[in-house]
Formats: C-alpha cells, structure tokens, sequence
C-alpha cells in the first residue's frame, strides 16, 4: 500500500502532491521498485514454512501488481479523474484504477477466506508448518 | 438476442445468492439453472450466432457468444444437471447449493466473455466457489486441498493480472482483438495464469490431489467444466491469432503425454482420472477448432468416471481386481471407459477422429501415443471382474445422473456421423486392442510408483516460475 501513497494516485494524496510539486521518480525506476515487490512475494510464498506467513507473502505479490495498475493508469498524469469545471490538467487514466479497484476486492475477499481456512487448520496443527500439514495429508 | 444473454447470464448469480434465503429450494434452484443454461446452450448451438457485444462504453464488459461457446455451455449445463440428480437424496445444506450455482454462473460468463478483466473476475470467483465446495465436509483435510488450490490458483492468477496490466499500457485496451500486437512478456504472463488455472503440463499438477481428494460430485464438477475454464480462452486465442496457435498446440501435445504417462503407471482410481483430465484437456487444445465437442464428450465421460468411482468399494485398483463389481455399476463404467478410449457408437469416437484429422504433421506421433496410453490407463477399469449377484448400494438420483451422461454420450455421436468410414473405424479398434495388449502383458505386473515429489506445494508454485520462463523462451524464438 506504501507504493499507492508514493505515486500519489489515490484521491487525497494526489491533490497534495499537486500542491506541493513532488519530486517525481523516473517510471522505470518506479517499475524495478514494483516488479521487485512481486517476486519478493512470490519468493516469499515458497520460502516461508509457515502457512500464515505463506498467505502474507502472498498479500506483498499483490500489493506489488496493485501498484503496478497504478503506476500504469499514472502515465499520463497524476490528477485524480473526478470530472469539475477545473482547467485541463494531466489526468490519471481511470480505467486501471476501476479494473484494480474490483481486483483489490477480489483479492482481500480471498486472503479473508484463506486466512479462515488456515485458522481452521491451526486448531489441529498449532505450528501451521506446511510440511507437516501436507505430510499428514497426502494420500 | 442481447437482453436474454444478459439475463442468462445473470440469473445463476442472482438465484445462487436467494437460495441462502430459500435453503429447501436449492436442489430445484440449482436444477432449474443448469436447464436454463442447457435451452440456451441448444440455442447457440442450432442457431448458431455470431453474437458480439459491448456493454457500457468501450471499456465496458466485451461479451462473444458463438457456436464454439455453445459447446462448452452446453458441457456446463449437463454436467451440473447430473451432479444435482447425484445429490438430489443426500440432504446436502444451502453451503453446498449456492456455491454450486454461483460456480455455474461463472463457468458460464468464462464462456462467453471476450475481454481480460472479465475473464479475470470470474476465474477468481471460480476459485473461490470451487474452494467452499471441496471444503464442504469440514475437515481438515480438505480444508488443506481446498487451501493449496486457492493458493495456487491465485499466485497464478497474479502473474495473469501483471500480464493484463501490459497488454493495457501497450494497447490501451482489454479486449481480447488486443492481444494481436502485445510484447511477449505480456502474453507469457497470461498464459501461466490460463495454463494453471486449466491444469496445463507441469502447472496443472496442482490438479491431481485436488480433483482425486474431493467428494465425488464436487471432482465431477471440477474435473468435467471448471478446468475447462482455463483452456477455453487459449483455444478462444489460438483460433483468434495464427501466432498463438502454435504454442496452445505444443503445450496440448505436451500435456497430453504427460498426464498419459502418469496415468498409466498410478494405482489410485481416482488419481487416475484425474490425472487422465490432465492429459485429454491436451486433446481439446492439440486442434482448438475442435476443441468444443472434444470438450463435451470428455465433460460428461469424466463426470459420469468420478461419480461411479464414488461408488466403489475401495479406491485402489489392485484391491478393486480381488472384488467383483456390481455387475450395473461395471457396466456403467464400461461404457464411459469405451467412450474415452474412442470406442465406434460413442461419441468419444467422433470426437477423437474429428481431433485427429486436425492436428497439425508434427502433432500425429505424440497425439497417438497418448491415445494408445488412454486405452491402456482404461483397460484398468474394463478388465475389472464383476458378478451380477452383488448389489450396488447406490441411490436411484446415481442412475439418473448416469442415463444422463452416458445418454448424452449416445446421442452427441450423431454430432459428426461423417466419421463414420471404414478406416476411421479400424483405427480406433486397433489402438484399443493394442493398449489392451498392452495393459494385459506389461502394465498389469509393472510395479513402478512414480514419486508424488513434483505434486508438493512448494514445487508447485516453484514450478510456475519455470513454465514462466519456458513461455517467455517460446514466445521470443
């Protein structure tokens, strides 16, 4: 979520940013910097042998491809789409931000359900170790 | 023609959430959709529109409804239908009706979506029906297979939103007619979404232990249509781009041998199926043009092969030669096995030749073996003894899912009754009795076990980065 507030694209921060004329990355390294969250997720996902963290490093994935449609939708501009009778300033596309926005439901609705399942799970196996839990589980 | 697909579309999501409110009525609501998704399904087939629309605004819903969908949906409606019938007398609660509706909905708008985003949505809500079905008997173990397959499904479909994010900044569009000029970063990063999410090669081995460890009605369901959810968008874009149809087509080839080949060597009836989906999803991509009937016939068999094997006395093969069979349920799971194995009269046969006469050359070799390895992996079934004395303890809803399915199986052959011709015939006969050779002299003794090492949670999300880089390997060359 950090990345969100960084490009200024949320509705608030990006009429502060406006004001105060924030120094603006260059895109590509804004791009490392996300596509760096992602597998630092993914990388995430198969080294932690914990099942909450597992799910954790998922949520991190995420949050990198979340940045990404922002940063993709902040190309042309930093302004929020609302339309006003302002004059013309560079908006941000809003069709990543609309895609995203139904994604990140998405996305939280299932690390709700995943983190029930492994609530669940954690009654009979309290360290939530994934090796154990697929040891006692596989045929 | 519009407002009724919108309306079809629409109803199972609306139904499926009213039957919480109505918890009796959910076998009949979700009996009543199925029957609402088959009339239409029957439209789109006989009719055969070419229907395209754009909901909202350009960036609006992008919808395709053809005669390609109409077999899918058609696949969808049937299945669901039987699987209904199969738990009509079980007393199963509102947990396991909605979320069987809601799944229903959503398999049908993969069907007929043509856009990235919506594509997106409803695998997610696939993924999320499909895990509250398997964990619907509460118990730790499923809970874990329900859990690995929401994890894995969702890593994948990550990559597959990363990848949409690129085809956005590089066309400024959703829609599926984008995809003709994107980089290949962009394409590699759907397809590992779409081939896992479908049980594709080496990202579908997520597929086994979940379709072999869930009930039986639920394992029909998955196996029969949702993960026809995954493959029926790279068919739908091998059709669309000559550049993608060559890959769709190599990993087809390439699924195909590999499922075959576990299937042939595993002892479990259930992991056989399963992996055997594995392998026939392979068909359905070798030749996308044909993809959808291959499609249906493999939905109905494989669902009619998980709701009989539901019914056995033990999952085991090897204890299963030592039990004599209900003499009704073997022939039940005969016919189904025929049918898979192209057997003549069954629509298995149609299907199989209509694929082979569309493969590309270098496609023959590779598709053939794996149509002698189906033969052998379901001589394992045909050769199983049966008695008529013995009793199948079974509910009378089985043997309506049954005349169901293996009706459907009778009457889809007259799809393509062209296919019928001498050579046509021979060749099927020749590789059934060659597999059964087969099976009869070697299979039967080997031994071999192969090591479920390949199946584990963390090989399974490692191994997607590997695909990922194959993928990124062959778009490029």
């Amino acid at each position: 979520m950090l990345f969100l507030l960084a490009l200024g694209c949320g509705p608030q921060p990006s009429i502060y940013l406006a004001a105060a004329a924030p120094v603006q990355l260059p895109q590509s390294i804004l791009e490392a910097c996300v596509f760096a969250t992602v597998l630092i997720g993914f990388v995430g996902i198969i080294w932690k042998r914990n099942l909450l963290m597992k799910t954790l490093a998922m949520d991190v994935m995420s949050t990198g491809v979340i940045a990404f449609y922002v940063l993709v939708a902040a190309r042309g501009g930093i302004f929020t789409p609302i339309a006003t009778e302002k004059a013309n300033v560079a908006y941000a596309d809003p069709v990543p931000q609309a895609v995203i926005l139904t994604a990140i439901v998405i996305g939280f609705s299932i690390q709700a359900l995943m983190l029930v399942g492994v609530m669940k799970l954690s009654r009979n196996n309290p360290t939530l170790d994934t090796h154990e839990i697929e040891r006692s589980h596989t045929p | 023609m519009t407002l009724l697909t919108i309306a079809w579309l629409t109803l199972p999501l609306f139904i499926g959430f009213s039957s919480y409110l109505l918890p009796r009525a959910g076998r009949f609501l979700a009996l009543g959709v199925a029957l609402v998704s088959f009339a239409y399904s029957l439209w789109t087939l006989l009719a055969t529109p070419s229907l395209t629309l754009s909901l909202l605004d350009n960036f609006g819903v992008t919808l395709m409804v053809d005669a390609f969908s109409g077999f899918f949906i058609l696949t969808n409606a049937l299945v669901t239908a039987a699987v209904v019938f199969y738990c009509w007398q079980q007393n199963r609660s509102k947990f396991f009706y909605t979320p069987a509706i809601i799944l229903h909905g959503c398999v049908n708008a993969i069907f007929v979506c043509a856009d990235l985003i919506s594509l997106y949505v409803a695998l997610e809500v696939i993924g999320i029906a499909a895990f509250l079905l398997i964990a619907y008997p509460r118990s730790d173990r499923t809970i874990w297979v329900g859990l690995r397959y929401l994890f894995v499904s969702n890593t994948a479909m990550l990559f597959y939103l990363l990848g949409a994010a690129l085809v956005y900044q590089q066309t400024q569009s959703f829609a599926f007619t984008a995809l003709q000029d994107v980089s290949s970063n962009a394409l590699g990063l759907l397809f590992i979404g779409l081939l896992t999410k479908g049980g594709i090669f080496v990202s579908g081995l997520w597929l086994p232990l979940t379709h072999s460890e869930s009930e039986a009605p639920v394992s029909a369901m998955l196996s029969g249509v949702v993960v026809k959810t995954g493959i029926f968008p790279l068919a739908r874009w091998a059709l669309m781009f000559p550049e993608i149809d060559p890959i769709v087509r190599l990993f087809g080839v390439g699924t195909a041998l590999l499922g075959v080949g576990y299937a042939v060597f595993e002892k479990d009836a259930k992991r056989m199926l399963a992996f055997h989906t594995v392998s026939q999803l392979g068909f359905v991509l070798a030749a996308p043009e044909v993809g959808g009937f291959y499609a249906l016939t493999h939905g109905l068999v494989k669902s009619a092969l998980f709701l009989i094997t539901g019914n056995l006395s033990s999952r085991n093969l090897k204890v299963l030669r030592h039990e004599p069979l209900p003499r009704s349920l073997w022939i039940a799971l005969a016919i189904a096995s025929f049918s898979i194995s192209g057997f003549p009269l069954l629509s298995g046969f149609g299907a199989k030749v209509l694929t082979m006469k569309n493969l590309l050359p270098w496609q023959v070799i590779g598709m053939n073996i794996a149509a002698l390895g189906t033969a052998i992996s379901f001589a394992k079934f045909i050769f199983l003894p049966s008695r008529s004395e013995v009793k199948a303890s079974v509910k009378p809803g089985f043997w309506v899912a049954m005349a169901l399915l293996i009706g459907g199986l009778f009457l889809a052959n007259v799809v393509y009754y062209e296919a019928y011709s001498l050579t046509n015939i021979i060749k099927p006969l020749a590789t059934i009795a060659l597999g059964w050779l087969a099976y009869v002299l070697i299979f039967r003794q080997v031994k071999l076990k192969i090591s479920h090492l390949v199946e584990q949670f963390d090989h399974l999300i490692g191994a997607m980065s590997l695909i990922l880089l194959l993928l990124f390997g062959m778009v490029l060359a």
